[in-house]
């Protein structure tokens, strides 16, 4: 097909690079993470779009950033360190309680934004294209504030209840980094399964609230016998995160390390391949969401 | 040089048609699956083919019409471009950067206010953020949404989410624009906005790739053209021979879905001007003829042929009643033919309804439906092809020639006789 007009070829649209689209189930890592950059503001709009749309029409609006873990705090407090008499390991167990459950609810909300995250933008799938990934990323970007405001919470109260404030406070970005990247690591596969069943929908909110008696929150890792604690890491992927947060914020100690490490690297499994999932499924997104 | 280029792409939706299944039906097909490879046998491929080894190339610069019927794949095909979807085998090559002309507006955030949507539809689409900027205000006013445009979008009529859609994307800047034919939005005057806007990228050198049933502004816009049938590429080349192929198409066939009861059967439907073709003219003559099978003798048939738009009442009623009454018809082979000397419609596609019915009872010999369709391809000579009016919804599609007078009638000497075009603007006040 060629146009006779001689005056088009004046003016010839810029060329900027030639894009191949065909339905590859391969990952190319280098080719995703490429696109994701290029589309960077776009995560920035998803971002501060779920955010605003969080507490645009709830009257409380922000504070029920705060009012979450205090809620689960008093819940605690009277059955576990009350009732079942849990030790908080030197502090009062409102400091511990409070010290793992303000990360918690990152992973209890990351999750379940993140997870409906792709039916929610379903809308603007089936009509534009952007990565996919971006509202999976956005919307964990968007609770991550929450943590902020919850840490920011624990640091304002914490001397009241106990908790021992020091140096180890400057840990927190290094545990809220792998805290978060756990989090990434298991929404995004699961926010591509959730396109296609949306059985993930009512299956998620029970795995999460089983995952709060499966992760140190209301009790410490201590707890947990010695030998079977490399496998309680590895199997969740939050321990070492959860447990980080407690001792930098609560108890003045660094994280433990290994722990940590574990559950890094049992993070970095599920990332890999739960974004293999993701890449696999996602061809076909527009056509079933 | 090409700017967008299909090779031998196919694509497959999986359940017939985009929707989502449950775990269950999966697992069962994932069962279905694994029996046919143990019976060493490859399992049939489910679900329908929408595109079938499409191959096309789209000149750089050039502006390509995809025409064809429903479920042709044409929408899938711009989908593919703007990669939406992915294909299910071959691939799709795309020089610059692809901008689509579709409406985002259902995707717009109810929750948040005009001004916060045109921001994050702007970066999704692609403008980046000081563009957005400096263009804010002409998107606002190209939408018409200025005295609201930081009340929430929920609180917008369906109207104005779809401008604000719109507007937005019309101020892309893509090397690749992409246009479905949902630009039939919003009110007369919004829509002649589009299409400028459509027709200012083409004249700027922009790759354009249009998808429209709508014939007359397709050969306004576009020299080549592509028409896809069932998935297929039938012909493709110089828009004029293109719309011929599917005109031809178009009007000289039959839809056969026979309904229980039917005592007539119809076999063929050719609408077609005096002199044989299919190219019919505003204001021309038209010419039905309706092959049908009539099952047994039957002695006070009415024959009714209507035209429709599609909304919901027919144009124009075409019924034996009001003329020769009841005829009878003897079993076997008939052909009935009905000429409408001067047809009142512009360009454009219409159905062709068809039903047959007892003079003296509430029977139906043949039930009214749908048998096929007409296109009138040339407008009146005395109207420009003007696109709005072929895109338009808000005007009708019937024409009428008319002549129309100013008189003063207030004492003062009346201006220069005759017929004249009226100009609101300058004549009143």
């Amino acid at each position: 097909m060629t146009r006779a007009d001689a005056d088009v070829a004046s003016a010839p649209p810029s060329v900027r690079s030639e894009l191949v689209i065909e339905g590859t189930h391969r990952v190319r890592a280098g080719r995703s993470l490429a696109d994701l950059w290029h589309y960077r503001e776009v995560l920035r709009s998803f971002t501060s779009r779920t955010i605003r749309l969080k507490y645009k029409q709830a009257l409380l609006g922000v504070s029920w950033a705060v009012l979450q873990p205090l809620a689960f705090l008093a819940l605690f407090v009277i059955f576990f360190g009350r009732l079942a008499g849990v030790s908080g390991g030197g502090v009062p167990y409102a400091a511990f309680a409070l010290s793992a459950l303000v990360p918690w609810q990152f992973v209890a909300n990351g999750l379940s934004f993140g997870t409906n995250a792709l039916v929610q933008d379903a809308a603007l799938i089936r009509k534009v294209y952007f990565p996919r990934e971006l509202p999976v990323l956005g919307a964990v970007a968007a609770t991550l504030v929450d943590l902020l405001i919850g840490v920011a919470v624990f640091l304002a109260v914490g001397p009241f209840i106990g908790a021992h404030l020091g140096v180890a406070l400057l840990y927190i970005p290094l545990v809220t980094v792998t805290l978060t990247i756990s989090v990434t690591a298991l929404c995004i596969p699961l926010a591509a399964l959730n396109v296609y069943y949306r059985d993930f929908r009512y299956a998620l909110p029970l795995l999460i609230q089983l995952g709060l008696f499966a992760s140190p929150v209301a009790y410490p890792v201590s707890s947990i016998p010695e030998q079977w604690r490399t496998l309680y890491a590895l199997l969740n992927p939050f321990v070492g995160s959860l447990e980080g947060f407690r001792r930098v914020l609560a108890l003045d100690q660094a994280p433990d390390w290994g722990l940590l490490g574990l559950s890094l690297v049992s993070a970095l499994v599920v990332l890999v391949v739960g974004y293999r999932v993701f890449k696999g499924l996602e061809p076909e997104f527009s056509d079933v969401i | 040089m090409w700017a967008v280029r299909f090779e031998d792409v196919s694509k497959r939706f999986r359940h017939g048609g985009p929707r989502y299944s449950s775990l269950r039906q999966d697992l069962a097909d994932v069962h279905r699956r694994v029996t046919a490879r143990l019976r060493r046998r490859r399992a049939e491929p489910q679900g329908t083919l929408a595109l079938d080894q499409v191959s096309f190339e789209v000149e750089a610069g050039d502006s390509v019409a995809l025409i064809g019927a429903n479920g042709a794949g044409k929408s899938t095909a711009l989908r593919l471009v703007s990669r939406i979807t992915t294909p299910t085998r071959g691939r799709v090559r795309v020089r610059g950067r692809v901008g689509a002309l579709i409406e985002v507006g259902s995707g717009v955030h109810p929750e948040l206010s005009g001004r916060e949507n045109v921001w994050l539809y702007g970066s999704i689409l692609g403008i980046p953020r000081r563009e957005i900027a400096s263009r804010f205000d002409e998107i606002v006013s190209f939408a018409d949404l200025e005295p609201v445009i930081d009340t929430q979008v929920k609180y917008y009529s369906s109207g104005m989410q779809l401008r604000l859609g719109f507007a937005i994307a019309a101020h892309l800047e893509p090397d690749v624009f992409v246009v479905d034919e949902a630009l039939a939005v919003g009110d007369a005057s919004f829509q002649a906005k589009c299409v400028e806007r459509m027709t200012s990228m083409v004249t700027s050198g922009r790759t354009l790739i249009f998808v429209s049933h709508s014939l007359p502004i397709v050969q306004e816009l576009c020299p080549t053209a592509v028409l896809l049938d069932r998935g297929r590429v039938a012909a493709a080349g110089p828009t004029a021979g293109v719309v011929a192929e599917y005109v031809d198409r178009l009007a000289d066939s039959v839809r056969r879905e026979p309904s229980p009861g039917d005592l007539l059967e119809i076999s063929r439907l050719n609408a077609r001007s005096p002199a044989g073709d299919h190219r019919l003219k505003t204001n021309g003559t038209l010419v039905l003829e309706v092959d049908l099978t009539a099952a047994q003798d039957l002695d006070d048939v009415l024959f009714g042929v209507a035209l429709s738009d599609g909304r919901l009442s027919n144009l124009i009623e075409l019924n034996t009643r009001f003329t020769v009454g009841a005829t009878p018809i003897r079993r076997g082979r008939h052909r009935l033919v009905c000429e409408v000397p001067s047809l009142p419609l512009l360009p454009g596609t219409y159905e062709v309804w068809f039903a047959a019915s007892s003079a003296r009872k509430a029977v139906h010999f043949l039930h009214p439906r749908v048998i096929g369709t007409v296109v009138v391809t040339t407008g009146p000579p005395e109207r420009r092809l003007a696109a709005h009016y072929a895109t338009s919804t808000a005007f009708g599609p019937v024409y009428v020639p008319f002549e129309m007078a100013l008189e003063q009638h207030d004492g003062a000497p009346a201006a220069a006789g005759g017929p004249m075009t009226v100009d609101a603007h300058e004549q009143s006040g």
